[in-house]
This record gives structure tokens, C-alpha cells and sequence, in this order.
């Protein structure tokens, strides 16, 4: 079936395939496809670098919610798609990693009554398990994104539990009901086909997992509305020529931003997908929007 | 369809009991995030339907127009075991598999407590992922509201039957002391499983958003506690026999808390004792002053206690 999809894809872009936006501008989904690529290709040396002055570093503390809304437990299976440079997965890490402690330390208060041999031994076994076999698997369309996040995860020490794959959104290199949890995070909005994307995200995730996706929203109050615009507009193309030499790929994140489905036509598209308890959580006033949808 | 908008209505506050007459009640138990109703609903006639799942359907469907206050319990609830993990997709409603999940974690609470730990290992036990428990809120409330809902069931079909065997003369009519000091005890035999962990949630309950829900419960199971007493003895009016059970109710679940005498006997006898000192007050100004009383009580002097019931257990 995705084979075929993406054949029938290819072909398409050949006969000057079905319109889609980039940025403000229309183009066929195929160039779409190979415009975002060539995009990330270019930003990714200085994506976080990006990330930090556009947002003035409040992305770490929209990702921070994420992780903390997720709550994963010890234990937790983890895909994260788009996540190129690996925020999430580190967080993830990070965050299973101290509920572990948490959950040791609570059996060991539980065993007060056991031998100090006893107690050594149980501790021992636990501790190979620093994770509780949790597992985080990166996934991202773009090599130079995930090379990135490779060097990043080495140069932070991060490499029990991690793996990264080489994967397109709409199409993952997975089997049916793997995952516990399943982000994207500042990503879907480069996916060109969002359906598919959600579709492969319901197939891949467990019965009774959760789909999770942290995106650019829109926002309704019309004074922020108005200043966010100014922002987006004048200052970020100008800090994307300034900081990594690329004025059109920073235009185009604004624009894509803009084109985006507001909160609730994403939610009802996540709907369409199969998720059920599909609710959304504003964040800065709809700056950014977490979605969250159950498969049950 | 009417059916179809009410079910949505309800499933939209949150917490669905089983008896009518709780469903008016259920409008404040609102959960953090709203609930969307139209898909599962969609989703279930898409679904072939087992026959199981279709009786269960029609049970759900004509529940919110039944709004008597007496009322026989439900028939026997349609048997959710001897499923594998993949038929958890059958189910016939989300709000279902949220009680089943909670029912299944309550097993895990003894070792992890009122958690979103024990949920997701309840969840587990279903063949649902761990991540299903993200459907809750993370400081286990609605596992000890639902907890706490089913123990007031319980006590209602214990109560139902006691009646029944009396009006076919096959039982006494008990005292009304005598009932009151035996439907309080059994309601709170029903705790003692969870004892350990029970000061824990006795505090999550006082959380000011879950008042709301939790006074709501302890009223309604109060007040049927009443109806089944039939009393004709006392002289009480009916706030008198709320506020003075409510005190007598709250201040025994706390004295078991610190109980450590064998199958909690000093906390019958304290119960005794309270429900001897109600049946003493037969004039009015006496009922006055111990509503007032049995109100502070029951309220005020939980929110201390309990911190105190919680540091002595954890030294025990």
C-alpha cells in the first residue's frame, strides 16, 4: 500500500501534481516535498541556535510541558517523529530516568524489613535497568537533522535507550502497534500530506497509546495577534539572515506557521484518523498548541 | 437522536454512576479536559457488534432518562473478561473503558498508591499501552472517586438486599442505632484493603477540585443510607440526619486510620458510641447545636486529622 502511494506520489508530481501551499507560495506536492528538504538541510547546523532566538528560549519550556503533560512511566516506548535534533528524546530520557530513581527508592522503602544482602542484591539487578526498558526511537526525513542530533546526543552523553531512524512521516519503517507514545514536535507542519502522517501515526502506536503533537497555533486575541504578526514578520527572517545566512527559509517557517490549521480543524483531523479523547492545550495563548488523541 | 445528545451531555461531565438518581448529581464531576462525544459513538456502529456489546448499549442509552430515586440496581453488567488485548478496541463507550481501566488498577494500589502508576499498570493488565493512563489526571483522583463511587454501590445493593429480606419477613427490622452502626461499618470494612494508602487519598479528596465530587458522594451515600433506615423512632429532621451521620461517618474513618486494634474492634465501639450519643438527642435545641457540631466536625477537624492519620501511619 505505501509503496504504491508513493509511486503513484512520484507520478503525480511528474504531471504537475495536485497544488499545495509552500510558505504563501503554491506549488505540487512533490516540489513541496523537496523545498522542506532542502530547507532543513540548510538550517539544520543552526537549528537550535535558531530555535533559541526566535523563541527567546521559551521552546525548551513548551517542550518541557510536553514531556511533563506525557508523564511517561518506566517502561514507555517512545517514537518521536521530525525530531530531528532530539529535544524530545532527551527530555524523555531525562524524565524516565528520575521517575526510575523515584520508583526504586520507593522499593526500597517498601523492603524495610530485608537484610542488607539482601537489599544490595535487589539494588544491583535494578541498576543495569536505569531506563526500566524504556525506549525513545528518532525518527526524521532528513539526514542532516538527524546527523546533528547524533553529535548532539554524544556530546551530551545520551546513548542507552536511543536510536535513530531515517524515516518519512507519512510513511514510517515501522510494524503496526509498537509504540507507547507518539510526538512530533514542530513538525507536522512541514509534513505535506497530514492525514498520512496521522493515519501512520494511529497504526504504529499500541492499543490504548497516545499521539501527541506540539505545534505553532493560532492565536485569538486579536492585540497579541497583531504584535505576534510583527514579530514573525519583520524580526525572525531578519535574525535568520543575521544567524545562519538564510533569510527564505526563516520566511518560509513564518508563512507556514500562518498556513497552518488553527487547534480546532487539526483536532477534528486527528478525529478523522481514528484518536479518541482528542483535546488541545493552548499554550502563550495559542502561540503553540499541544494536541493529544488516544487510539482505543 | 435525543438519546444520543443526553449520553453526550453526560459523558461530557465526566462521571457516570450506574443509578439514576446519580446522574442528575453527575454534572459536577467535570474532569480537567472535556470530553468529545460524537466519535465513540460513530465509531460503535461502525463496529460489529457482539451481542454482549448491544445489550450493554441499550442499558447506556436508556439510563439518563431514568431519574427515580428508588431504584432496583442495575442487572448484571455485561462481562468484560475472557477478551484478549486486541478486543479492547470492542468497547462500547470510552467512558466504559475508563472504569474498566480504573477497576483494574485499583488491584496496583496497594503497592503504588492513588497514581497515575497504579492506573497505567491497571491499563496494563487490560493489554492497553502504559500511555492509556495519560487519560487521567496525574494525581490519581478520579482512581479514588471511582474507587469510592463503586464502595457506595456496593453498600446500596447490601442495603437493597437487607431490605428485601425483611419485607419477605425472612430478617428482623433492625433498630435504627443498629443499622446505622451496620451500614457504617460495612461501608468502611470495604476500605480496609486499602488502608495503607488510604490517608493519601483521603487528602486528594480535600483537594478544593475535587470537593465538588467528593462531598457529593459522601452526601448521596449518606442519604441512602437513610432511605434504606426507614426511621420512624427519631424526632430528626432531615439536614439534622444528614450533618449528624455525615459527622459520625467522617469521624470514624478517621479513628481507623490510626487504629491498630485487632479487625479494628476500638473503632466499632467508637462508632457505637457515636451513633448512641445521636439517638440521645430528641429535643430540638440539642438537634441544633449538634448539626452545628456534627457539621465542624466533619469538616474542619478531617482536614487535621488526616495529615496527623497520614504521619503515624508512615511512622507504623
Amino acid at each position: 500500500g505505501g509503496a504504491l502511494r508513493a509511486l503513484c506520489g512520484a507520478g503525480r508530481g511528474l504531471a504537475a501534481g495536485p497544488e499545495t501551499h509552500f510558505g504563501f507560495q503554491t506549488v505540487t506536492e512533490a516540489e513541496r516535498r523537496e523545498k522542506i528538504y532542502q530547507v532543513f538541510e540548510s538550517v539544520a547546523k543552526k537549528y537550535d541556535v535558531m530555535n533559541d532566538s526566535m523563541t527567546l528560549g521559551i521552546h525548551r519550556v513548551w517542550k518541557d510541558i510536553l514531556m511533563h503533560k506525557m508523564n511517561p512511566s518506566p517502561g514507555t516506548i517512545l517514537l518521536d517523529v521530525a525530531g530531528g535534533t532530539g529535544d524530545i528524546a532527551f527530555r524523555f530520557i531525562n524524565y524516565v530516568r528520575s521517575a526510575r530513581e523515584r520508583q526504586l527508592q520507593r522499593k526500597l522503602k517498601n523492603h524495610q524489613n530485608l537484610s542488607w544482602q539482601e537489599i544490595s542484591e535487589s539494588y544491583q539487578e535494578d541498576k543495569f535497568k536505569l531506563l526500566g526498558d524504556s525506549q525513545v526511537v528518532v525518527c526524521d526525513i532528513n539526514k542532516e537533522m538527524l546527523k546533528v542530533g547524533k553529535q548532539k546526543a554524544q556530546h551530551l552523553g545520551y546513548s542507552e535507550g536511543l536510536s535513530w531512524v531515517l524515516g518519512n512521516a507519512e510513511e514510517l519503517p515501522f510494524d503496526d502497534d509498537k509504540f507507547d507514545v507518539y510526538t512530533i514536535a514542530f513538525g507536522i507542519r512541514n509534513v505535506t500530506r497530514i492525514d498520512l502522517a496521522l493515519e501512520e501515526a494511529y497504526r504504529v502506536l499500541k492499543p490504548g497509546g497516545r499521539f501527541l503533537c506540539l505545534e505553532f497555533s493560532h492565536v485569538s486575541n486579536p492585540l497579541l495577534s497583531r504584535l505576534y504578526d510583527l514579530y514573525s514578520f519583520q524580526v525572525i527572517p531578519v535574525l535568520g539572515e543575521v544567524i545562519a545566512g538564510d533569510w527564505k527559509s526563516y520566511q518560509y517557517l513564518v508563512e507556514s506557521i500562518r498556513r497552518f490549521p488553527p487547534q480546532e480543524e487539526l483536532k477534528a483531523m486527528i478525529e478523522d484518523a481514528g484518536f479518541l479523547k482528542v483535546d488541545y492545550q493552548n499554550l502563550n495563548s495559542g502561540i503553540v498548541a499541544i494536541h493529544s488523541g488516544f487510539k482505543l | 437522536k435525543m438519546a444520543a445528545a443526553v449520553a453526550g451531555n453526560l459523558r461530557r461531565a465526566g462521571w457516570r454512576l450506574w443509578r439514576g438518581r446519580a446522574v442528575v448529581r453527575c454534572q459536577l464531576y467535570s474532569p480537567q479536559r472535556a470530553l468529545q462525544a460524537s466519535a465513540v459513538l460513530r465509531r460503535v456502529s461502525d463496529e460489529q457488534k457482539e451481542p454482549l456489546a448491544s445489550s450493554s448499549q441499550q442499558q447506556f442509552d436508556s439510563h439518563p432518562t431514568d431519574h427515580q430515586p428508588e431504584q432496583k440496581p442495575p442487572g448484571p453488567r455485561p462481562s468484560y473478561t475472557g477478551q484478549g488485548g486486541q478486543e479492547s478496541e470492542d468497547y462500547e463507550s470510552e467512558e466504559q473503558l475508563q472504569h474498566r481501566i480504573l477497576t483494574a488498577a485499583l488491584e496496583f494500589v496497594p503497592e503504588h498508591g492513588w497514581t497515575a502508576e497504579a492506573i497505567a499498570e491497571g491499563a496494563k493488565t487490560l493489554g492497553l499501552s502504559v500511555a492509556a493512563a495519560g487519560m487521567f489526571h496525574s494525581d490519581g483522583s478520579e482512581l479514588i472517586l471511582h474507587f469510592v463511587s463503586q464502595c457506595n454501590t456496593k453498600l446500596s445493593e447490601l442495603l437493597e438486599q437487607e431490605q428485601k429480606l425483611v419485607q419477605l419477613g425472612k430478617a428482623e427490622k433492625k433498630s435504627t442505632d443498629q443499622f446505622l452502626r451496620d451500614a457504617v461499618e460495612a461501608r468502611l470494612r470495604m476500605l480496609i484493603p486499602y488502608i495503607e494508602k488510604w490517608p493519601q487519598a483521603l487528602s486528594i479528596l480535600l483537594l478544593p477540585h475535587n470537593i465538588p465530587s467528593s462531598l457529593n458522594l459522601l452526601t448521596s451515600m449518606i442519604d441512602d443510607i437513610w432511605q434504606y433506615a426507614g426511621d420512624q423512632s427519631t424526632d430528626f429532621n432531615w439536614y439534622t440526619r444528614r450533618a449528624v451521620l455525615t459527622g459520625i461517618y467522617n469521624t470514624t474513618e478517621l479513628v481507623m486510620m490510626q487504629d491498630s486494634s485487632p479487625d479494628f474492634e476500638d473503632t466499632w465501639r467508637f462508632l457505637e458510641n457515636r451513633v448512641a450519643d445521636a439517638m440521645n438527642m430528641s429535643d430540638t435545641a440539642n438537634q441544633v447545636q449538634s448539626t452545628g457540631e456534627a457539621v465542624v466536625q466533619g469538616l474542619m477537624g478531617a482536614a487535621v486529622t488526616v495529615s496527623n492519620a497520614e504521619t503515624s501511619r508512615a511512622v507504623r
